[in-house]
């Protein structure tokens, strides 16, 4: 009769041994997760029913001002795909930030949600086989009074370069490939020379999209906006950014673009390359709740290929 | 009747030959049989021109002579892509020619300009094994055969008229061939080193740094001899490095005749294109990447996203196996320079095999992991002639699994541990057999399982693609079936060429036409990468919509949207 204390050892030993003997098994064993692994994976793909599925959901409860997003971002394209462009339309998709937005549908696949959203209040989820929608509440959303993205037509908008004034045409759009920039738009003010301004979408130093007014400064003389009736809040909240292309390399001159009404300033902002998709916020607390012509002049020392874009609006 | 034994004789010799030829063939037919199901990307559609232009200079060599050597000739045929040597281009032009044009073996012509680099994706096969079976053990060569061929990357690329398969090829065959003249040390061996690092030099410039390897790994074998020669007052250098000092540059001048005219010109235009090569984005961890510095952690987290895990796990194991050795003996050496007792000494390899592939591998490593400076936009395919060494390594490591197995099954007959071997086998392939196999026709956008496949890929925010190849998808899936007669198509980042070898072999309908704008076209495809998502924007606003009409996918990730304007 042995011990405890060496039967402990004894077997200790014994499955140390034993461990050692059938290590190998190891290996075969990687081999065949590796296999489950890949079945599973390639059939856990979330299928074309469940996206029609919660597209129906989201069209039910979406009202115009909630945002509708999809995570993660590379579902983005399946998400336009299946929603289409009256749910995933090109201003929740090239969204300044999500400020503005009191909710958002948030569409996701994999367990994946939005960084933007955290903070916000989760109010509901459903499932719709593998695509989640996830309702968020904003706690503090802004209260946007005028949009300057959506006033960029001849009612709203006068453009000028120097002393000339710049034409609004119904043309054609000019786009290109990789690396053209941001595409020019069909409707836009054609100004003498040389200069334009438009809306279009521009993707930003991380290439997310952003809707703004694509208002290249020539570089000899500034390009000036002005907006009229603008009916103004506490601030000018805002952001800017030059086409990835044009901005990464960090040898561009800098941007500036001054914001005045009635002959007194409210603030001029400079964006300098290498700071992408770049915020601002100017205090309008005195104006708030009066309308007033609001300018906009936007310049920069070397016109090279500074292809700008801006958006701003008055909360 | 009585079955004649198929028990293989100890010596290595033509039945193993025969064992890695029919392996490399197999992958040959697996290859020629996918190999209408992808598409072309864009540096393929150079070769196939300059393969054409170098194939019709060779021709008219023969048939014109002296006519065809004159340098406006010469040029004419050789300027095209004049920064990558002559061999494999003019490989792919000669079979081409061949295969397609005279004897109409392939009814595809770019089936028949691919044929060559399939074909050295069969030689690396087939030296693998035999490397793996002299260095250890058969079993040990075909698993790491097998290993090597059921990459996914290495799959997708072995399809390509491209250089990175055929340099893998000739990286290991000229290691073997050097390993093979330094034990055979017949002067036939040693010319032999001489001539295929003059074609490997001739087949990418990843050759530069071979003789890292060879060179020291030759002086480190003849060390004694070395030491004994300088002793007497004579240098020995090794012959298979006089024959690659010797020979290759020959080789290598004689098959490129770009370079019979202005020649040092040339060769230093070849080389500083190489060292000063432009930066081309690539995205890593969500991050695009288009100028140095690279990130350091690219190299193993895109091995350890790309290479099926089994494989990596027995590397591991054989490798450090193989460390283990590698280390007792430097212990031993240690312990008899200081006159101590040597202990446990594992047997000396007279060919110092284990540090030949060390060697090798680092070689073919070192610049993406140790040099921040070096471009990675081609991803997994730059340390490519790493691979060999790797899944050789991981050979061993499935050895050392069945010497373990039948240790602790010692009570098994011949047939019942020759079943579980092969049990073993499967385990250990049936994995990356389904990988590569579902990877196809989308091999740089599959991720191994591990990072949770494609769509692990895509969250891990790793290249999606590159180089435009995925349009054929979009044609087939899409364009060819749904698109009005006539209709134009904005084909993003395929080249023109590609494009219309795509119709030329009825892959892409005839009648579509391509055009290099957005604003100009009925339909618009994004070849999903994350610098290509400005496209993606550029469309929605000349097409005043976001949704795509379809979109080419796998495994739920997109590779190719396609805009219908509306």
């Amino acid at each position: 009769m042995t011990s405890p204390t060496t039967a402990c050892k004894l077997r200790a030993a014994l499955s140390r041994t034993s461990l050692q003997r059938w290590a190998f098994l190891a290996l075969p064993l990687v081999g065949l997760l590796e296999l489950t692994a890949h079945a599973i994976q390639t059939r856990s793909v979330a299928s074309g029913d469940d996206w029609v599925t919660a597209r129906a959901y989201v069209a039910a409860q979406a009202k115009p001002a909630d945002l509708v997003a999809f995570a993660p971002r590379w579902a983005d394209p399946i998400g336009r795909e299946h929603f289409g462009p009256g749910l995933a339309t090109i201003e929740r998709e090239a969204r300044p930030d999500e400020t503005r937005f009191p909710r958002a549908l948030e569409v996701s696949i994999r367990g994946a949600h939005l960084p933007a959203f955290d903070g916000w209040h989760r109010a509901n989820e459903q499932r719709f086989g593998s695509v989640t929608v996830t309702t968020w509440e904003n706690p503090a959303p802004a209260q946007v009074i005028d949009d300057l993205v959506s006033l960029v037509d001849p009612q709203h908008l006068r453009v000028s370069r120097g002393d000339a004034d710049c034409n609004f045409v119904h043309g054609s759009p000019q786009s290109g490939n990789l690396g053209f920039g941001p595409t020019v738009p069909g409707d836009r003010f054609v100004c003498p020379s040389n200069g334009f301004v438009g809306v279009s979408v521009v993707a930003d130093l991380d290439y997310v999209p952003h809707r703004c007014i694509f208002a290249p400064p020539p570089g000899n003389a500034p390009l000036r906006l002005r907006f009229a009736d603008v009916r103004f809040g506490h601030t000018l909240h805002g952001h800017h950014a030059l086409y990835v292309e044009a901005e990464r390399d960090r040898k561009g001159a800098p941007v500036t673009i001054r914001f005045t009404t009635g002959g007194s300033t409210l603030g001029a902002v400079v964006h300098r390359d290498g700071e992408g998709w770049k915020p601002f916020e100017l205090d309008t607390s005195a104006l708030a709740g009066q309308k007033g012509d609001l300018e906009i002049e936007i310049a920069s020392p070397g016109g090279e290929r500074r292809l700008y874009c801006f958006e701003a609006d008055t909360r | 009747m009585k079955l004649p034994s198929l028990r293989l004789p100890d010596r290595i010799g033509w039945r193993d030959h025969l064992i890695g030829a029919s392996l490399g063939l197999v992958y040959l037919v697996w290859l020629l049989a996918t190999a209408r199901s992808l598409g072309f990307p864009r540096d393929e559609g150079v070769y196939f021109h300059a393969g054409a232009e170098y194939a019709r200079w060779w021709r008219s060599l023969f048939e014109r002579g002296s006519e065809a050597l004159q340098q406006g000739a010469i040029d004419s045929a050789f300027s095209a892509n004049h920064e990558h040597p002559a061999l494999m281009k003019t490989l792919f032009g000669m079979s081409g020619w061949l295969f397609h044009d005279k004897w109409h073996v392939f009814s595809d012509a770019s089936t028949a300009f691919r044929l060559p680099g399939m074909a050295t994706a069969a030689l690396a096969i087939w030296v693998t094994y035999l490397f793996g079976a002299r260095a250890w053990s058969r079993r040990s060569g075909l698993v790491a055969a097998v290993l090597f061929a059921l990459m996914p990357r290495v799959f997708f690329h072995a399809h390509l008229a491209c250089f990175d398969v055929p340099i893998t090829a000739m990286w290991i065959l000229c290691i073997y061939v050097h390993w093979r003249a330094l034990k055979v040390r017949s002067f036939g061996w040693i010319l032999a080193v001489g001539v295929v690092f003059g074609l490997t030099l001739e087949t990418k410039h990843n050759a530069w740094a071979l003789p890292f390897v060879l060179v020291p790994h030759a002086l480190f074998v003849q060390r004694h001899a070395f030491v004994r020669a300088l002793k007497a007052g004579r240098v020995a250098i090794p012959g298979s490095v006089v024959s690659m000092a010797v020979v290759g540059p020959i080789v290598f001048l004689a098959l490129w005749p770009y370079l019979w005219n202005d020649t040092l010109a040339r060769i230093q235009f070849w080389v500083e294109f190489h060292l000063h090569h432009d930066y081309y984005n690539i995205e890593f961890l969500g991050k695009n990447y288009f100028s140095a510095p690279s990130p350091r952690s690219y190299l193993p987290v895109m091995v350890a996203a790309t290479v099926p895990t089994v494989t990596l796990v027995l590397f591991f194991v054989g490798a450090l196996d193989r460390g283990a050795v590698a280390f007792r003996r430097v212990r031993a050496w240690l312990r008899a320079l200081f006159r101590r007792p040597p202990g446990d000494v594992p047997p000396r390899d007279p060919l110092e095999t284990d540090l030949l592939l060390a060697l090798s591998f680092l070689a073919a490593v070192f610049l993406f992991l140790f040099r921040s400076n070096t471009p990675i936009f081609g991803g997994t395919k730059h340390w490519m002639p790493a691979y060999p060494v790797l899944a050789l390594y991981a050979g061993h490591g499935f050895d050392l699994a069945v010497t373990a197995m039948g240790r602790a099954l010692p009570r098994l007959d011949r047939r019942r541990k020759l079943a579980t071997q092969a049990l073993l086998f499967a385990c250990v392939t049936f994995g990356p057999l389904a990988i590569t196999a579902h990877s196809h026709p989308f091999g740089l956008s599959s991720y191994v399982p591990l990072i949770g496949g494609t769509a692990g890929g895509a969250d891990l925010g790793l290249n999606r693609q590159f180089w435009g190849y995925t349009t054929q998808d979009a044609a087939e899936e899409y364009l060819n079936p749904k698109a009005p007669r006539g209709a134009t198509v904005f084909i993003h980042d395929t080249t023109w060429d590609a494009w219309a070898r795509m119709q030329e072999e009825g892959r892409v309908r005839g009648d579509l036409r391509a055009v290099g704008a957005p604003a100009e076209a009925m339909f618009s495809l994004v070849q999903h990468e994350l610098h290509m998502n400005e496209v993606d924007y550029s469309i929605w606003v000349a097409d005043g919509t976001d949704a795509p009409a379809y979109i080419v996918e796998h495994d739920g990730v997109p590779i190719v949207s396609v805009y219908r304007r509306p």
